[in-house]
């Protein structure tokens, strides 16, 4: 314990070090920093209050269904964390040089295990744990619960997070020793096919629609308030996300004594996960080490290099410097397969609800003001996609020069020449995937509103995309090669919330002229499109001012001293 | 050829080369020699475009580098101490891409890399990845992206560390040859021996000043003078500072 408390000790020192230094830049840095910190919390705050006020005053849906929703969104978290945590462990616990340098030390392997666990949880948690508390802070005040509530949430949801980060390390190790007998590639196929068939059980045993459906059946007989336990699938109790809504749903409803029950096995659960992850790495993780080490060196030497499309002998139409640069970044995107895999699976999580949106019809369900919420949610959820797309691609595209920028910095290759082509393909993709998003999810409102949308999302994503290339620029780690690390680090969660903002600040405006739309479409009144693309203007001015000054500190950022 | 005025670069309160005033002509090899924090890598590094000065000017040919940079490092060629390459990418792939950067032709770059293949001894190797290279390895492939555009100018930061003794014996065999034939060459190693073996010039800096600056032969001559080795005039005269 001693030791573990030696080596923490000095990587908070570290840690802490790496902001203290006092110059006029760095101190603009934290403010500006904090600044963003403290009006997210304050949005957040604003934001959980007004949504909880609407869906429970405005729309009615009940006490019971809005837990039921939120088990959800807590469900799709803990996945989110869980795979997170497998792929960020495989880098820290496998791949670092800090492991292998512990390694040459008189440390148990069980111990560097447990620091690293640890280390990883609260690097990449510590921002979202933060977050957090502004939503909790919400929920509580809203609900007018004690300060004691506010402090059991906070009590419930660590460790939730944690159970999902134990599980992570626990498959991890699972995937690395049942590698060597079936091969690393079949095991990441099953267990990619496996999370996806948890993901399609959950929501079919688990199906919003017919929790709505079923609970407005009782309704208005019984209140929406009261406790439809029965309609929840009895595997969906045995789940840590339903363990939160529920005790959430008996401290609004004044019944400490569940919500305790609940806060229990939430803990329970968390202890367990937790040991049995560092069992497990007392028992495996040094075998695992070396395998890995094995599996790596085996597949290293079978590997053959394909001339592929992009190899450079090929002959390109492209003039040299942008041919170099841009073979150069595909080359090692695609040979990465943190990078192409995750790529991989938001696409296909974005094709899933482009599917998913684009059979809904809105208009016509009698309700202007119900139908502008529906409408801008599915729009904020595309600007979230975006928004998660640019934040793990973009943000860590100047990072992920490395150590081997001396090249680029060295060589006559103009400044502009080298921003334009790292951001060009990623960005493209991520253009072309808000333009599907936008369509799909509006092309049954009308040409007006499709053509509209189409406008605002392509407006929307580049600023989103600007937001991060220049964020990641400010907070460059030329020393950390992961990719994932980078998008989870302090500069990347400051970058999301200012693009949280951006896409609140969006939906905010855009409420107003929709409402207008949907209103004049229940009426048979005529509206004209006009009036409607006058609104681009308070979003199309700070838009620009946005992407012109986050292009500029990426541009100065490459100007920095290397 | 490459001038440096009034040169300095401070980080913070702590001056790391304090306006050094050095020229260097064409054909030179110049050994920039100092202890460990004298400001050699600093200074390399402005040089090379890595780090801007604080004060003063480095001209190449009459241009001032941090006015023309694009123009200047057409013609120079940079050898760091830390020979970082892109993991993914494979020797040849690198080396395809660092001609790519110079504008140079497919053609023109296969025939250097060929050339450089045999010079160098990389054939073997130069299809792997360089995540798989040893440190010497990898320092035989940032030296032949170095050379691959032909520069006038060749910037050089410990160009030994890690190579094996014949490779060590190459890379002194091909400095010698390209100064020979006009390049200029400036180098920053620690190691004596090869500043005696293959340098033409040679400058000592010393906590960010120049404590010495002269021919080789006049090195020699105070060596001799002061009945001293090289390694004990050079101790001799960065403890005198």
């Amino acid at each position: 314990m001693k030791q573990i408390a030696h080596i923490l000790k000095f990587k908070i020192i570290e840690f802490l070090r790496l902001d203290t230094k006092f110059t006029f830049n760095s101190i603009a840095k934290s403010f500006g920093s904090s600044l963003i910190y403290i009006v997210f919390a304050a949005g957040g705050f604003q934001f959980v209050q007004k949504l909880f006020h609407f869906l429970i005053i405005e729309i009615k849906i009940g006490l019971f269904l809005l837990h039921e929703f939120i088990s959800m969104i807590l469900f799709i978290f803990f996945i989110s964390v869980n795979v997170g945590n497998i792929i960020v462990s495989y880098s820290t616990l496998y791949k670092s040089n800090e492991i292998n340098f512990f390694f040459t030390k008189p440390i148990l392997p069980a111990r560097i295990f447990a620091i690293k666990f640890l280390d990883n949880f609260f690097y990449s948690s510590s921002t979202l744990i933060m977050m957090l508390f502004s939503l909790l802070a919400g929920y509580v005040v809203y609900f007018k619960l004690s300060v004691g509530a506010f402090l059991l949430l906070v009590l419930n949801f660590i460790p939730l997070m944690f159970s999902a980060a134990s599980l992570g390390v626990i498959i991890l190790l699972l995937i690395i020793r049942s590698a060597s007998r079936f091969g690393i590639k079949r095991i990441i196929y099953c267990l990619g096919s496996l999370y996806f068939l948890i993901i399609v059980f959950f929501f079919n045993l688990n199906s919003p629609k017919m929790l709505v459906t079923t609970v407005l059946r009782y309704y208005p007989f019984v209140s929406k308030d009261l406790y439809l336990g029965d309609l929840i699938p009895p595997l969906i109790k045995f789940l840590p996300n339903n363990w939160f809504a529920q005790s959430a749903y008996w401290l609004v409803r004044g019944d400490i004594s569940f919500s305790l029950a609940y806060l229990l096995l939430q803990l329970v659960l968390s202890l367990l996960l937790f040991s049995a992850a560092i069992y497990l790495g007392h028992r495996w993780y040094f075998k695992t080490w070396l395998l890995n080490a094995k599996l790596n060196a085996d597949f290293v030497s079978k590997r053959k290099e394909s001339k592929s499309f992009f190899y450079f002998e090929n002959k390109s139409f492209l003039k040299p410097q942008t041919e170099s640069i841009l073979k150069r970044d595909l080359l090692m995107f695609l040979r990465e397969p943190s990078q192409y895999i995750h790529f991989l699976v938001l696409f296909f999580l974005i094709g899933i609800f482009i599917f998913s949106v684009s059979g809904i019809k809105f208009v016509g369900l009698g309700n202007y003001n119900l139908q502008t919420i529906i409408y801008l949610s599915l729009f904020l959820f595309n600007l979230l996609f975006i928004s998660t797309l640019s934040l793990r691609f973009i943000f860590p595209l100047i990072s992920l020069e490395g150590q081997a920028y001396w090249k680029m910095k060295s060589s006559p290759v103009q400044n502009n020449l080298f921003l334009r082509n790292k951001i060009v393909i990623l960005g493209s993709f991520i253009l072309l995937s808000a333009l599907c998003l936008s369509f799909f999810s509006t092309y049954r409102f009308g040409t007006v509103l499709t053509a509209f949308s189409a406008l605002i999302s392509i407006l929307a994503a580049i600023t989103i995309i600007s937001i991060n290339f220049g964020m990641g620029g400010l907070y460059t780690n030329f020393k950390e090669k992961n990719a994932i690390r980078l998008s989870s680090s302090q500069g990347a969660s400051l970058s999301f919330l200012i693009n949280i903002v951006y896409m609140l600040f969006i939906v905010l405006v855009l409420y107003k002229p929709l409402s207008g739309l949907f209103l004049s479409i229940m009426t048979n009144q005529t509206f004209t499109s006009t009036t409607f693309y006058w609104s681009l203007i308070p979003i199309g001015i700070p838009s620009l001012i946005l992407i012109i000054t986050f292009l500029k500190i990426a541009a100065d950022s490459i100007k920095k001293d290397f | 050829m490459l001038e440096l005025l009034n040169l300095e670069k401070t980080f913070g309160n702590f001056t790391a080369v304090n306006r050094i005033n050095l020229k260097i002509n064409k054909g030179e090899l110049f050994g920039f020699l100092g202890p460990n924090g004298a400001g050699k890598t600093t200074t390399i590094k402005m040089i090379a475009g890595l780090l801007s000065p604080s004060f003063g000017n480095i001209y190449l040919d009459g241009i001032d580098i941090w006015l023309k940079p694009i123009e200047s490092k057409m013609k120079i060629g940079y050898i760091p101490d830390q020979p970082f390459l892109y993991d993914k990418l494979t020797g040849k792939e690198f080396l395809y891409f660092s001609g790519g950067l110079y504008n140079l032709s497919k053609e023109v770059i296969k025939n250097k890399i060929d050339e450089l293949t045999e010079q160098l001894k990389i054939g073997s190797w130069i299809d792997k990845r360089s995540e798989e290279y040893s440190q010497g390895m990898r320092q035989r492939i940032v030296i032949a992206s170095s050379f691959l555009h032909e520069p006038e100018l060749l910037i050089v930061d410990e160009p030994m560390i890690g190579l094996d003794p014949q490779s060590a014996f190459d890379v002194k065999k091909m400095l010698k040859e390209k100064a020979k034939n006009g390049t200029t060459i400036f180098m920053s190693t620690h190691s004596l021996n090869v500043v005696e073996e293959i340098c033409t010039h040679v400058g000592i800096i010393n906590k960010g000043n120049i404590i010495f600056n002269d021919t080789i032969k006049v090195l020699h001559n105070l060596k001799d003078e002061n009945n001293h080795n090289l390694e004990e005039l050079f101790i001799q005269l960065t403890n005198e500072e």
